[in-house]
């Protein structure tokens, strides 16, 4: 648009000089040619004048016999014997009114004069010559309608070249902006693509060299970024297989001294033995959620989607998980309500929910599973101090315990990562985690999953 | 047999195998264990897919070319990948490092379970070409016979026991491999399409093995 703006701005501009310069030169030549005609003619008229009698009749004879090349039209002022002034014209139209009073005026006072004027809605040129040796004015009258057609048509011309390079602009401008932000839109398009987790893509080479430098630093910045991302998720693997393998010997040896544990006689030993079991056991799971938890800032977490039949997993993942009976209360509409979820990590929600009331709360007292409109609500109640509205948000960041941490009973041994894991695998399949006060009043927190509803 | 080529993990796991009763053979590597496996056949196999020699696939594969022994798969990482190629190679079952050896032995006692006495009368199933029969284990296809392990025909026979009948992942996994609600659904998956290479004229559009989408898997004629 503003291509198109600057070839107006720029074509009418030139237009406007060239019309001005030409106009200028063709008015001052015309002029100059006349003036020169002029001065001759009025050479001739002199010399004529001072060899015979003045008469009307040969004064239009001598005009007659002027040579007026330029089209203009002579006309004669002479004083005869009796000092009458005389007018001679050749053209009826021009004559003595066609001259204006002002160069009638210099002319008689003896001083030539020129001027461009208007008549009969025509531009016209006179010329006003004293003879001063013959007591005569001569005037020739030119017209410079000629050149104003001229000038008309070169306007013209101007103009449709103005129009015509207007048209021209917008065409180039749209091609050139459509060429130039080709690649920017691409570039565009390759970052989202890249912020969505497709590392790899890349930007096709291009053969304008100076696009070439762009589509190279791009491309280069993406190999980093993905090299980078490789990297990090390499090292969360190779990291969970060091720290995996001593686990498992240290798993496996337990388990044979567990075994004998009741041939340990009641005291030290066998408390020492509970608490390295307990511990290893803990130990294990903060080593699980770690790993887990540098997947997801690797990006390298793939879900494993599923079609899940939500009532059903949460009456198993709640019997298994909880120590103590909690009752599960289902939303009569739920019957074959399907989430699109990855299993294994939905039941990771649902576990460590339970084991964070658990924890915190005294243990579950309710878990209720309803439908909200396209969403599903699985909902987690304790009957513990609940969250201060203030620490609401921040129970769900890693290693927050709140500032319950203080009041942690000797034997729940929470690490901070459960929470932080909920939201984390929550959002990644859509929905979102967050803790409320209990509606019926009481004291206690009230943990929200919500899920959409898989369309059937 | 368990191959593993960390000294001290083989070590412990041995221990306490022995612990639930078991007999244990160990392998360092997968050469070693190729040899030892030919020498004197184990009744499971226990595979680290990380060995220095032959990965622990590699291993699997072999293995699987002469024996229908039941296979474990012992990965480090739990990503998808190493599970599935781990099955497609021929493994009955995965477990991820560090798992307890208490979980092992019972995955262990599934696999060896013998295929669930059939109620007489059904000592003889017939899905168009395809002819079973359970307490033979014997399964042919137009009349030849086709090979399946152990956990194959165990899944083949838990779907022919009620035909047209579709079966949750859920509960093939159950029944088959004796896991509670949270096992893997791959494992169903992977071992339903090795099936189908062998009992199905054209695997990729079967015709007795099908899938029922969003439910699970049924056996029709």
């Amino acid at each position: 648009m503003s291509f198109a703006f600057g070839a107006a701005v720029l074509s009418l501009l030139l237009a406007g000089v060239t019309y001005g310069f030409t106009r200028q030169n063709l008015l001052k030549q015309r002029e100059a040619a006349a003036v020169s005609q002029s001065y001759t003619n009025a050479k001739i008229l002199q010399s004529q004048l001072s060899q015979t009698d003045i008469s009307t009749q040969q004064l239009l004879q001598d005009l007659t016999s002027l040579e007026t090349p330029t089209g203009s039209r002579p006309v004669l002022r002479a004083t005869d014997k009796n000092g009458t002034a005389q007018w001679a014209q050749v053209s009826t139209q021009f004559g003595e009114d066609a001259i204006p009073a002002a160069v009638r005026r210099e002319v008689t006072a003896g001083r030539a004069a020129k001027m461009r004027y208007r008549l009969g809605g025509e531009t016209e040129l006179v010329i006003g010559l004293p003879l001063p040796s013959v007591k005569a004015s001569y005037f020739e009258i030119v017209s410079l309608d000629e050149v104003q057609s001229t000038l008309d048509s070169l306007a013209t011309v101007l103009l449709g070249a103005a129009a015509v390079s207007v048209l021209a602009g917008t065409a180039l401008g749209a091609w050139l902006s459509r060429r130039i932000l080709r690649p920017f839109t691409e570039v565009g398009l390759a970052s989202e693509a890249i912020a969505g987790g497709h590392f790899s893509t890349r930007l096709d080479a291009d053969d304008d060299p100076d696009l070439g430098v762009l589509v190279t630093s791009f491309n280069h910045m993406a190999s980093a970024l993905e090299s980078r991302i490789d990297r990090d998720a390499r090292f969360a693997s190779d990291v969970s297989h060091e720290l995996r393998s001593p686990l498992m010997t240290l798993a496996a040896s337990m388990e044979v001294l567990e075994s004998r544990r009741d041939d340990l006689p009641e005291g030290p030993l066998r408390s020492a033995l509970d608490l390295m079991s307990a511990d290893l056991q803990r130990f294990s799971q903060l080593v699980e959620d770690l790993l887990e938890i540098s997947r997801y800032d690797a990006g390298a977490v793939r879900l494993e989607l599923d079609e899940v039949r939500l009532p059903e997993l949460v009456i198993q993942a709640v019997s298994s998980y909880s120590s103590t009976e909690v009752p599960v209360e289902l939303d009569a509409e739920l019957a074959g309500v399907v989430v699109r979820a990855d299993k294994r990590r939905l039941v990771r929600v649902i576990a460590n929910l339970l084991d964070n009331a658990a924890k915190y709360g005294g243990g579950a007292t309710r878990v209720a599973l309803r439908r909200v409109d396209d969403r599903v609500q699985i909902i987690v109640e304790d009957n513990g101090p609940g969250v201060p509205a203030d620490e609401r948000d921040l129970v769900f960041d890693r290693f927050s315990r709140g500032s319950g941490a203080g009041r942690r009973s000797a034997g729940s041994e929470g690490v901070g990562l459960g929470l932080a894991l909920v939201a984390e695998h929550v959002a990644l399949q859509g929905g979102r985690a967050w803790v409320e006060d209990r509606p019926d009043g009481e004291s206690g927190a009230r943990f929200v999953v919500e899920l959409p509803v898989a369309t059937p | 047999m368990t191959v593993e080529d960390d000294e001290r993990i083989r070590t412990a796991v041995k221990l306490a195998l022995e612990a639930e009763g078991w007999q244990v053979e160990e392998a360092a590597g997968g050469e070693e264990a190729l040899e030892s496996f030919e020498q004197r056949p184990s009744d499971v196999v226990l595979i680290d897919i990380m060995l220095p020699d032959i990965d622990g696939f590699e291993v699997c594969r072999a293995i699987r070319r002469n024996s229908d022994v039941p296979i474990v798969m012992v990965t480090a990482r739990d990503d998808t990948h190493d599970v599935v190629a781990g099955l497609e190679a021929g493994a009955d079952d995965y477990l991820t490092k560090p798992f307890a050896p208490k979980e092992l032995s019972a995955r262990i006692r599934a696999l060896l379970r013998r295929v669930r006495p059939t109620e007489p009368g059904s000592a003889h199933l017939r899905f168009g070409d395809l002819e079973i029969i359970p307490d033979e284990g014997v399964v042919r296809r137009s009349g030849v016979e086709v090979h399946l392990t152990k956990t194959e025909f165990r899944l083949l026979v838990e779907l022919a026991s009620s035909p047209g009948r579709v079966f949750s992942r859920e509960v093939l996994l159950e029944r088959v491999w004796g896991y509670d609600y949270f096992g893997d659904g791959r494992l169903v998956d992977v071992h339903v399409r090795r099936l189908r290479t062998k009992v199905e004229h054209d695997a990729a559009n079967p015709r007795h093995v099908v899938t029922v989408r969003g439910l699970g898997y049924k056996l029709q004629t």
